[in-house]
């Protein structure tokens, strides 16, 4: 629409005005597109940035009061005001979205996207508005991760409207074995996670039927996806404590999976996630029906991803070159795949390791420095 | 021929080697997980399983999964009287290399084969209280490189004196903090007279006198305390010289293991003994640590 305007205008100017009037038009177009790029920059920011804040510490927010919250650019109207009412769960949230980052990082290590960071406040970038199975899975593993750092706060004493678990005793737990332990809050961490994270979904409204309705309603479901995963990769966890370290006292507790097996989880739903389209009534729909409906773990997108092959500012690809990859490997991670076809240049790197490390005591560790010449393939 | 095969041995070292060196790549640093890492904290002087054993700080959660000092305290106390039979030199540094581990940039385990001389050293005096070696100390999981934990002046075995050894549950010193130790790893505690010692297979039983004061309870019950009998496990040819006097009266420890009760500690009950009577004034007091508090 901004595009169409900015056409009509030209138009108008050179068919009636002369040269004199050139450096006005130039102008004007300049600030028209400063103020198009702008809108996109402070639409693009998100809470992932708390996870490249460094002062998300509680004592900033004693000493800043609410300000500070509001000072968090990343946060929409509703995140700031759980912020103001959940100063202490702030640090949690950030820890989060960096586990969620990080994992992504090692879920994606050998594709041609692979979770980069571009910068500290739209954090992932502009791919992050394709509506791809990229955004699918990256909007679910943060919602997972804050889930997941909240319920290891509240078990850690470190936040103050929560404690341990209260989960039940499972009925097929043996009769002698004890039920207690504090265990990870996976209940509140979970209802946390979703009134933070969602926040900024519930509180935009678009018409029925529309492209952003649509998004809006992919982004809700991803991001319960991933926390329905957390909560059921949670199992009990058992610790003996008799005399001598045996069994005649055992005890056990609720407790997270570790956040590796979240990650492996939610890369198989991304492998196998389901592509939707918006119907007649507003209602998100398969795109191919013959598929089984996709469940409340399942991952869901609207487009087909870009390929991600060169660097476009449009779509937010950062592009394959200059990537390592795996000569000899017939995957995504191999020259072929990853280089797009471009080819690769080779290199040979020195590879510097400590190498036969010895324990002395007490207590130092000593280590001789062993290097060795490695090729590196790197795409052109 | 010979050329053919001497190139494909080639080829399997030239590939082997890359893959030992990448196994390398992972040997350092903490493993690849999203937990908290531990802290590095001093060794409480209530930390009585590691006085003493070379080094002042230690990791939390330790490498048996402790979470916390007080958890430490509880599981580490039930080893403490192990310690105090000397079964073999590398106990503490076994234990303690476990429960209260060095802190370093990533953790250090003991060495297989420091826990292989602990445990052939100490499993036969640990049976004999009814305990089998446990999992937690099970040595094939510990390394055998250079980066672990080893008695820091290996000496070979010490020869054997000419003294067969003493029935552990017999071979007690008469100080506080050993006693008060076996009273809290024991289930119970009596005050009575032997009335009669037999052997029976590879133990040996003991009848005491009807007339009995119960100084701990524990699981025991009252019926079955009338009836009691002790055995001494794997103890029918080991010497003990507190079963060869029937005239004393003596504090009794065991505990049940099974459907037997185990004889676990036998002191003479010596008023004259002022460590004795200091100890028993002393245990009017005494807590032992409660497993149920650690998880509260």
């Amino acid at each position: 629409m901004v595009f169409l305007q900015v056409m009509m205008l030209l138009k108008l100017k050179w068919t009636s005005s002369g040269v004199k009037d050139t450096p006005h038009t130039l102008l004007f177009i300049i600030i028209t597109f400063c103020v198009f790029f702008m809108l996109e920059i402070v639409d693009a920011n998100s809470w992932w940035s708390l996870a490249m804040n460094p002062l998300l510490i509680p004592e900033v927010y004693v000493i800043g009061g609410q300000p500070l919250c509001s000072q968090l650019s990343g946060l929409s109207k509703g995140q700031k005001k759980l912020c103001q009412l959940y100063q202490d769960h702030m640090q949690y949230i950030g820890e989060g979205a960096k586990t969620g980052i990080r994992e992504c990082q090692h879920q994606f290590r050998h594709h041609r996207w692979n979770c980069s960071t571009v910068d500290n406040s739209t954090v992932l970038g502009r791919v992050m508005h394709i509506g791809s199975r990229e955004s699918a899975f990256a909007f679910a593993i943060s919602a997972a991760g804050v889930l997941h750092a909240v319920s290891r706060a509240c078990r850690e004493g470190a936040l103050s409207s929560c404690g341990c678990s209260r989960a039940s005793r499972p009925k097929d737990l043996p009769r002698d074995w004890l039920w207690g332990g504090c265990g990870d809050n996976l209940n509140y961490g979970y209802r946390f996670s979703r009134e933070f994270v969602d926040a900024r979904e519930r509180e935009k409204t678009f018409s029925k039927g529309s492209a952003e309705s649509a998004r809006q309603m992919m982004n809700l479901h991803n991001n319960e996806a991933g926390r329905r995963i957390v909560s059921d990769l949670a199992d009990v966890s058992c610790k003996c404590h008799g005399v001598s370290g045996s069994c005649s006292l055992k005890t056990c507790w609720l407790q997270l999976a570790d956040f590796r097996k979240v990650g492996d989880v939610l890369k198989e739903k991304y492998d196998s996630a389901a592509a939707m389209r918006m119907n007649g009534r507003g209602k998100l729909v398969q795109m191919h029906s013959k598929f089984s409906p996709p469940s409340g773990q399942d991952l869901l997108y609207l487009q087909p991803s870009p390929d991600y092959c060169i660097r476009n500012s449009s779509s937010g690809s950062l592009g394959t070159q200059g990537r390592l990859c795996n000569k000899t490997s017939e995957g995504m991670d191999g020259c072929a795949l990853m280089c797009c076809g471009r080819g690769y240049d080779q290199y040979k790197a020195e590879l510097v390791e400590r190498c036969h490390c010895k324990f002395h005591w007490c207590c130092y560790v000593r280590c001789k420095r062993c290097s060795s010449i490695v090729d590196q393939y790197v795409c052109k | 021929m010979k050329s053919l095969a001497s190139l494909s041995l080639w080829r399997i070292i030239i590939l082997i080697l890359p893959l030992v060196s990448l196994g390398q790549t992972f040997e350092y640093g903490w493993p690849d997980n999203y937990d908290k890492p531990p802290q590095c904290v001093d060794i409480p002087v209530d930390l009585r399983l590691c006085q003493g054993v070379g080094y002042h700080q230690m990791l939390l959660p330790n490498l048996l999964e402790h979470e916390s000092m007080a958890e430490v305290k509880q599981q580490a106390g039930s080893w403490v009287p192990l310690l105090h039979k000397n079964c073999d030199p590398g106990t503490q540094l076994l234990l303690c290399s476990l429960f209260a581990p060095v802190c370093m940039e990533r953790p250090i385990y003991p060495c297989r084969r420091l826990c292989e001389n602990v445990r052939d050293g100490c499993s036969p005096i640990m049976a004999a209280f009814g305990f089998p070696w446990p999992h937690i100390l099970t040595c094939d999981k510990f390394p055998q490189d250079d980066m672990c934990i080893n008695t820091p002046n290996d000496t070979s075995t010490s020869e054997p004196n000419g003294h067969p050894p003493v029935c552990p549950p017999c071979d007690n010193e008469m100080k506080m903090d050993v006693i008060l130790d076996h009273m809290c790893a024991s289930e119970f505690a009596i005050k009575t007279k032997i009335q009669e010692v037999k052997r029976e297979n590879m133990d040996r039983k003991v009848t005491l006198q009807k007339k009995k004061r119960t100084i701990k309870m524990g699981t025991l019950k009252k019926k079955d305390l009338k009836k009691l009998t002790l055995y001494l496990k794997n103890g029918a040819d080991c010497p003990c010289t507190q079963l060869d006097n029937t005239r004393n009266t003596y504090l009794i420890m065991g505990r049940k293991v099974d459907k037997q009760y185990l004889l676990t500690g036998i002191h003479k009950w010596d008023k004259s003994n002022r460590e004795f009577k200091k100890t028993m004034k002393k245990l009017k007091s005494h807590k032992c640590p409660a497993y149920e508090n650690v998880f509260k």
